[in-house]
């Protein structure tokens, strides 16, 4: 290949197009940042070794843009059922938003990733949740609840606890959930909206964002 | 040269074994094959797996069931088994006095001693006395730890009804015992002198599980205390309990009145057994009895209901009259049975007393010619129904190295435990007990509360792991084995069965090493039991002692450890005993079929 001057022209020009989409769309993302949420913010995620953790993936616009899932539960509540879960079996619940995918299989994934247990839930704003363990490929599970307006709070409660004993290591019986046929025709549009809402956010090089435990910001 | 296939019907597999004789009569083995028996053992519908069976051995051996000259069916044995179990003791607690259950977290630690009192009467009440609270599903756990801590000077514990112990302990100023997950709070008595107990982690409670603990909180005489023991009993080996003090309420054992059996014996002596008095009892009398005749349950108690159900379906099965049925033989076993306790507030189990039952039915003869005429107008080729079982089967385990004769065989199979001995004399002496591999299945099933007879199964034929990460396991003999690729999500964290094929979860909070003891427990019970019972039977003199060798045969025999429990209990009367290896190729199966063909070259010669 002959490397003229053109051709380096061309390189250089592309490039610079590529860092300068990129800073551009950086700044959208700060502007990202000014979105009211219900959650205090305290910082960027990191991993942890901590093995009594499990540690709960929020998606992008949980408590942001959207703040009640597919049945009309609030995200507050949400979480807190999943948090209450984790700590009435002994362990230590962790918060994190995911920015870089509002797939619930891929956010919980890298939560999980980030838990110091290997566990974590994830949570998708229309309120679809997942358990998830760090050495499984993304598609798989530990237990998936796919039925987003079947679950209760009762279940979200359910789904905090399953997770802590798996991060315990205990012989865990599965969470039963009552399969409603009517569900896909009912909220197929609303949920696809919602999902576009969501994806709307997403930043591929986004970070994780530390969420507070306490989170008691205005609503409740 | 002929070619000739032995074929064995047993209970649940059907086994054929081709050999081939040249012209001086030599045989010489070429293939054999083992299926599931299809239909009940000595019906027509056994032809279809026969004829898949021998198609099997045929095909390896690139032949086909036309150039077969004979087929030989044995004359199999004419016993049925069946099994059924029934609980002889129940736990009833009267005026909700106790809780005793293991919620997976309850909160806090210590003893708390009080009178009891709804969360929201808990202003109204004086300073003077110490209380504790209960606090129904309703009130919130942040709500219940404001009410709790604005009070927390009279507050020594609280009983919970949602699983909330932990939460609402988190968020108390003072450390307090909390019992969690109690269902049916709206029972408890209020105003009631109680005490709850939470363990630290890792132990079980001391004072509560103690007849004298709980007599010198409530200040019992000695005759109180006598009516607690019960109560103390129960609550062994729990990380949490409550005892609350009513006038009246007591937590009693009953003995359910289980019923008697009649057994009578071929000099019509009849013999009655209460079950109440145990499977050990039942089994020295019916051990003290010569041949039995038939044994039958009283007439409207359970165990006679039990029998009857029994008879009824052996009797459909053989296409007779429940009055024809005749039990031959009786195994019973004690066993413990996890039962939902009566008038419990919070779903405590508690492991009741049970008896289970396997018997055995001998039929008059199975219609073994009508099997045979039909494979033989279906195939074209001469099918003869020939020798007795356990003739056979001496036969075929005589070709395991380094066996001689007088030879006992013990045949473990799926229905029932059949023992036989040759001596060089050529006489043999056989006999059939009830008790085998599915009566096994049956009391692991019932044992841990699987509710769930194919994975009792794979649990009986199986070691256990407990799977530790996504890339390791733990055997139950305590070694790790790593895997390279991630396991089965659904695997994560759980004990399973290893079965050749795949792993199966328990989804049950059963440990390991509680699965491993109920295995081994159980099949010591049955066949270890068995195997002294069937010797003792056949023995010259009904002396084991006078047994040199005895091979192990039969579906069971494949058991990973079955045949080394039997042959540690063997061993002490000097037996030499072993697993089968029949023709040195096929290890414990195919005995029969092969010693069908072994009596075809002798009736040629």
């Amino acid at each position: 290949m002959e490397l003229d001057e053109r051709l380096l022209e061309e390189i250089i020009s592309r490039v610079m197009r590529e860092i300068n989409y990129r800073s551009e769309k950086l700044s959208k993302n700060n502007q990202k940042l000014n979105y009211k949420s219900v959650f205090e913010e305290i910082g960027i995620a990191k991993p942890s070794v901590d093995v009594k953790e499990v540690v709960v993936g929020i998606g992008p616009a949980f408590g942001i843009t959207l703040h009640k899932t597919l049945s009309g539960l609030s995200h507050v509540d949400v979480l807190k059922e999943v948090l209450a879960g984790i700590e009435e079996e002994g362990m230590t619940p962790r918060v994190v938003r995911v920015t870089r995918s509002s797939d619930v299989a891929y956010m919980a994934n890298q939560v999980a990733k980030l838990s110091g247990s290997g566990i974590g839930i994830g949570i998708q704003s229309k309120g679809t949740a997942v358990i998830h363990q760090k050495d499984l490929y993304p598609l798989t599970n530990l237990e998936l609840f796919p039925q987003a307006p079947s679950i209760t709070l009762d279940i979200y409660r359910q789904i905090g606890k399953n997770a802590a004993r798996y991060a315990k290591g205990e012989v865990v019986t599965p969470i039963v959930i009552p399969n409603d046929l009517t569900v896909r025709p009912k909220y197929q549009v609303k949920a696809a909206l919602m999902q576009i809402k969501e994806t709307e956010l997403v930043d591929r090089d986004g970070q994780f964002i530390e969420i507070s435990t306490t989170f008691q910001k205005g609503s409740a | 040269m002929k070619l000739i296939a032995g074929v064995d019907i047993g209970n649940s597999t059907t086994e054929v074994c081709i050999g081939q004789m040249d012209l001086e009569g030599h045989i010489q083995f070429c293939s054999s094959a083992s299926v599931n028996t299809t239909g009940t053992k000595g019906t027509v519908s056994n032809v279809i797996g026969i004829e898949k069976a021998l198609a099997i051995a045929l095909n390896k051996i690139d032949k086909n069931i036309s150039h077969l000259t004979e087929i030989r069916l044995n004359e199999a044995a004419p016993v049925i088994g069946d099994t059924a179990m029934e609980t002889i003791t129940e736990t009833i607690i009267t005026e909700s006095t106790m809780i005793g259950h293991n919620p997976y977290t309850p909160g806090g630690e210590g003893i708390g001693i009080g009178i009891t009192i709804p969360l929201d009467k808990i202003c109204f009440t004086n300073c003077n006395e110490q209380y504790i609270v209960l606090i129904p599903e309703t009130v919130t756990y942040e709500e219940a730890a404001r009410v709790i801590n604005q009070n927390i000077d009279k507050i020594n514990g609280a009983i919970v009804q949602a699983d909330e112990g932990v939460l609402i302990n988190n968020r108390l100023k003072k450390k307090i015992p909390i019992v969690d997950e109690v269902q049916f709070i709206e029972k408890i008595p209020v105003g009631m002198k109680a005490v709850v107990e939470v363990a630290a982690q890792g132990k079980t409670i001391k004072q509560l599980s103690n007849p004298y603990g709980i007599a010198s909180i409530f200040g019992l005489d000695a005759e109180e205390t006598k009516y607690v023991m019960h109560v103390a009993k129960s609550l062994i080996g729990n990380r949490s309990a409550v005892v609350i003090r009513t006038p009246k309420g007591e937590v009693k054992e009953r003995v359910i009145p289980a019923g008697a059996l009649f057994i009578q014996d071929t000099n019509r002596t009849i013999v009655k057994c209460n079950i109440d008095e145990g499977a050990q009892s039942i089994m020295e009398k019916i051990n003290a009895l010569g041949i039995i005749e038939d044994i039958n349950g009283e007439p409207g108690t359970n165990v006679g209901g039990m029998l009857n159900k029994m008879k009824d379906g052996l009797a459909e099965l053989t296409d007779r009259k429940m009055e024809d049925i005749k039990i031959q033989d009786l195994l019973a076993v004690d066993t413990m049975v996890p039962l939902d306790v009566k008038g419990a507030l919070a779903g405590e189990v508690s492991m009741e007393k049970a008896v289970a039952i396997a018997a055995m039915v001998k039929a008059d003869k199975l219609p073994m010619e009508k099997v045979a005429q039909t494979l033989e107008e279906k195939t074209g080729i001469k099918v003869m129904v020939a020798g007795v079982e356990a003739v056979m089967a001496s036969l075929g385990a005589l070709t395991t190295p380094g066996t001689k004769l007088p030879i006992a065989v013990l045949d473990l199979g799926g229905g029932s435990t059949d023992a036989a001995l040759l001596d060089e004399n050529g006489t043999v002496r056989s006999v059939h007990l009830a008790g085998a591999g599915q009566f096994i299945t049956m009391l692991i099933d019932s044992e841990l509360g699987l509710n769930n007879l194919s994975l009792a199964e794979e649990v009986k034929k199986n070691p256990v792991a407990k799977v530790e990460s996504l890339f390791h396991i733990r055997m139950e003999t305590g070694e790790v084995i790593f895997y390279e690729k991630p396991l089965a999500p659904k695997l994560f964290g759980k004990v399973v069965v290893i079965t050749e094929k795949e792993m199966i979860p328990i989804d049950k909070k059963i440990s390991m090493e509680k699965i491993v003891h109920v295995r081994q427990k159980v099949k010591r019970k049955v066949f270890v039991q068995n195997a002294i019972r069937a010797l003792g039977k056949i023995a010259p003199l009904e002396n084991i002692r006078n047994i040199p060798n005895v091979v192990l045969v039969g579906g069971s025999a494949l058991d990973f450890e079955i045949p080394e429990l039997i042959m540690e209990e063997l061993s002490n009367f000097n037996v030499l005993a072993g697993r089968g290896n029949i023709r040195r190729t096929e290890g414990p199966r195919n005995a029969v079929a092969t010693g069908l063909i072994m009596s075809f070259a002798e009736g040629q010669i």
